[in-house]
């Protein structure tokens, strides 16, 4: 059988993969991450793991399964229930994640660091590495900054030896893509060098405040790296400066790449084609889970990466005010932010305020991150429907009503009845608004928390 | 453009009884009276004029009463037969009407006469809304990927959300309301808003402004009618063009996690962003403790009377306590706010000056900046 590479086969791959990489405590954030999709395409992408399950391209690559056992057909002699069942189960599984908080960074900082060697042009990925390359980190510094508001990120390139830097440590998602935009400017040439672009990216790290995280995203598509010293000083510097470094190889597992993960705290993948790739990369969207760092201080220390923050929230001024000069370009304009403490205008949050020094966010960008801190409770699957409970007819959220004839076959996690109950507030979804819920709203429209 | 769309209306009404009262009292406190009775009118006059303006336009109806939200009327799903249809009156007019009237009536009975009034489930009605117009979507867009489904089936109705709102902001819903303000972003599902009594809501500014849509705050509430239609009866795509009036200040302060109250300056934990209206030794939500020293520092720079801050000698920074900040701030921003309302009338809505309301002279003299002395 010809390979095929398709978006829908691989989606179905990643999850075995992520499980490879054996990172426990970041398990969780696949799902919210694929969470941050688009519900329409969700349901496609879905439909399209069902399919995936049944016919692996790559049989080496799945765990051995008995699949043709766990296809049944109904009385009418047809697979559409068994694929409703596995659509279903794959929406379930995301949610079995642990509902207890994580303790996650928010105040991010990331060096995209991409390899600009000759081994880029490969053709492997369509059209080539390089250009796919481009392409997805677009995406995802777009989708990083959605879930990372307060976030910054800077962009070095490895090229013809040298650590190259492209874009300047930033929280404006459009002068990072900026940066990148031009692919003329960043054309491939010469072999890489890992330590001179991480001592780069290390040096731009160095001055950020410690309540904030410090992590390398390297996309490596070469096979060998030409550094001028050794590495491993590199490597024992990044721990000892506690940044976390990723790596996404294009071509092949390499030791010190693995190393370098392993080390840091980082996850490391090789990508088996296009759309696994962008999985690789999309995996690392969500804040990462905060180390644990007051278990090696020992019990009762302050975590002296934590810190409190003053800041202000401001007011903003339409375009129809009357005009006046802003304290931070002295341009006459009209729209703007006023500072909460002394009423300065200023052209653009986040910022500190040039005349007292408040740190100024929007409040919306605060609470794009607080769906982490307060999940959703999962919902518990229905077994039966009991009459003496007054069940209601149809979903608690979408009013659509929920089947009468009950599911011959289930499996653990699905309710036979299509119901699925909030344990706060008693009241039944069905399964679509379930994951809706959990994967988008983060807020049960039962009991409003 | 193609004409062949339908839009489809999410309209979630807050149904408080106690605010609806108070609406509906009498000039010395209240300038222009509008009972429920007299809203319910005219907004079915809206709602009919929704759909008779396409025949593919869909209705969802939430209302939002205390303590629990429930779908009063959609028009997606099969309504139960009228047997007494008017046969002077247009059907889909009458099956509209009846059916809300005939909701509103019987939730409002069951909610008898409670000793203390619960606060109104409007998260409960948005998230519903929200999963309604979720099922929508995925309905349509499962039919696109199946060949057999109808020619009209590959028409995605275009979503809003409309909230009439007479409650004042509930600050224990900020962190559920901000949620499903950001669910309405990722669907791409336009948020309007139309604040029919009481003060300005913070966090419903916040959510027209963040979704593209429109916040009006009612100042002639008798009407009620031409606002929602000259403001809110054309679908999102044809806004671009007519030119709705749109917010004049957007507010964007956010509820503390610890008494609930409305800030313009937090302290905010840097491992977890939640937000404190006073400095805190530990953070509720992650556990983290704080450094000693920063509380001091925190404490020290706090707004003080004669504070030893360098922009003491600026006006009105000398404010005494961060409390009573919020306060005061909430007075004067809503100040403004009423002035700026009362001077756009109503007559001159419908005459065409649609265009966005220009603001009053008197708040250009709080922006004052620093270097225009």
């Amino acid at each position: 059988m010809p390979p095929r590479r398709d978006n829908d086969f691989i989606d179905a791959d990643s999850e075995s993969d992520i499980s490879i990489l054996g990172d426990d405590d970041l398990d969780t954030r696949g799902g919210k991450g694929k969470g941050k999709a688009k519900a329409g395409d969700k349901r496609k992408r879905d439909k399209g793991k069902a399919k995936a399950k049944d016919a692996q391209a790559y049989t080496w690559e799945a765990n051995y399964t008995r699949s043709w056992e766990t296809v049944q057909e109904d009385e009418a002699g047809s697979l559409r229930s068994s694929v409703e069942d596995w659509m279903a189960r794959g929406r379930r599984r995301r949610l079995l994640a642990p509902a207890s908080a994580i303790r996650r960074t928010i105040i991010r900082h990331l060096v995209l660091l991409l390899d600009l060697s000759a081994s880029m042009m490969d053709r492997d990925m369509r059209p080539t590495r390089f250009d796919l390359t481009l392409q997805y980190a677009r995406e995802f510094i777009t989708e990083w900054f959605d879930q990372n508001p307060l976030g910054q990120i800077g962009v070095v390139g490895m090229r013809a030896g040298l650590g190259e830097r492209i874009g300047d440590m930033t929280g404006n998602p459009q002068d990072v893509l900026r940066a990148i935009a031009d692919r003329h400017k960043l054309e491939p040439v010469g072999e890489p060098s890992l330590q001179n672009a991480i001592e780069m990216a290390r040096s731009s790290m160095n001055h950020l405040p410690t309540h904030s995280s410090r992590e390398i995203l390297i996309i490596f598509g070469s096979l060998t790296t030409c550094d001028p010293g050794n590495i491993h000083d590199t490597l024992d510097s990044c721990i000892k400066n506690k940044i976390r470094i990723s790596v996404v190889a294009l071509a092949a597992e390499m030791k010190i790449c693995r190393d370098i993960c392993d080390k840091t705290g980082g996850q490391f993948g090789v990508a088996l084609n296009d759309g696994h790739f962008k999985d690789l990369l999309f995996e690392l969207v969500p804040p990462p889970a905060q180390r644990a760092l007051s278990r090696a201080a020992g019990a009762g220390a302050t975590n002296p990466a934590a810190d409190l923050m003053m800041m202000g929230f401001p007011t903003r001024l339409p375009d129809t005010s009357p005009p006046s000069l802003c304290v931070c370009h002295s341009e006459i304009k009209s729209e703007g932010f006023l500072c909460p403490r002394c009423l300065a205008k200023v052209c653009d949050v986040p910022t500190d305020c040039d005349i007292c020094g408040l740190m100024i966010v929007s409040s919306p960008h605060l609470a794009r991150s607080y769906h982490h801190l307060f999940p959703v409770k999962s919902y518990n699957a229905v077994m039966a429907i009991d009459h003496a409970v007054d069940s209601a007819k149809g979903c608690h959220g979408c009013s659509r009503p929920f089947p009468v004839a009950v599911a011959a076959n289930t499996s653990e996690g699905l309710s036979p009845v299509g119901r699925y109950r909030c344990p706060e507030c008693h009241r039944d979804f069905c399964s679509d608004c379930d994951v809706f819920i959990h994967d988008v709203v983060h807020c049960c429209p039962g009991c409003g928390k | 453009m193609d004409n062949l769309r339908g839009s489809h209306l999410s309209l979630v009404i807050d149904m408080s009884p106690m605010q609806w009262h108070l609406s509906g009292e009498g000039p010395p406190t209240n300038a222009y009276p509008l009972t429920l009775d007299a809203f319910l009118s005219q907004l079915l006059a809206f709602l009919n004029s929704h759909v008779a303006s396409k025949d593919e336009n869909t209705l969802a109806v939430f209302g939002a009463f205390p303590g629990r939200s429930v779908m009063l009327y959609s028009s997606t799903d099969p309504a139960p037969n009228q047997q007494n249809i008017n046969a002077n009156s247009f059907p889909p007019f009458e099956l509209v009407d009846s059916n809300i009237i005939r909701r509103i009536s019987e939730e409002m009975e069951d909610l008898g006469e409670p000793e203390e009034e619960a606060p109104c489930a409007l998260v409960g009605a948005l998230t519903k809304a929200l999963c309604h117009i979720n099922r929508i979507t995925l309905a349509t867009s499962t039919t696109v990927n199946n060949p057999s489904g109808g020619p009209n089936s590959t028409n995605l109705p275009d979503p809003r959300i409309l909230i009439l709102s007479v409650s004042p902001d509930l600050s224990t819903s900020y962190i559920p309301i901000m949620n499903s303000i950001f669910s309405a972003q990722k669907l791409k599902v336009t948020i309007d808003v139309c604040q029919i009594y009481g003060s300005d809501t913070v966090f419903l500014q916040q959510a027209a402004h963040l979704t593209g849509g429109s916040y009006i705050f009612l100042d002639r509430r008798d009407a009620l009618l031409q606002y929602l239609i000259m403001a809110f009866l054309s679908p999102p795509s044809i806004r671009k063009i007519l030119s709705v009036p749109t917010q004049d200040k957007i507010d964007f302060r956010a509820a503390c996690f610890c008494h609930k109250s409305i800030v313009d300056i937090g302290f905010v934990c840097s491992v977890c962003l939640s937000i404190f209206c006073q400095p805190v030794p530990v953070c509720s939500t992650c556990r983290t403790k704080f450094p000693f020293k920063t509380l001091q520092r925190l404490n020290a720079s706090r707004p003080m009377p004669p504070s030893s801050n360098s922009n003491s000698a600026r006006p009105r920074t000398d404010t005494p306590q961060l409390r009573t900040i919020s306060s005061s701030e909430l007075a004067l921003s809503s100040g403004p706010m009423n002035g700026m309302t009362t001077t756009a009338p109503v007559g001159g809505l419908a005459g065409g000056s649609i265009v966005n309301k220009r603001e009053p002279s008197t708040n250009g003299k709080i922006h004052e900046p620093p270097e225009a002395r």
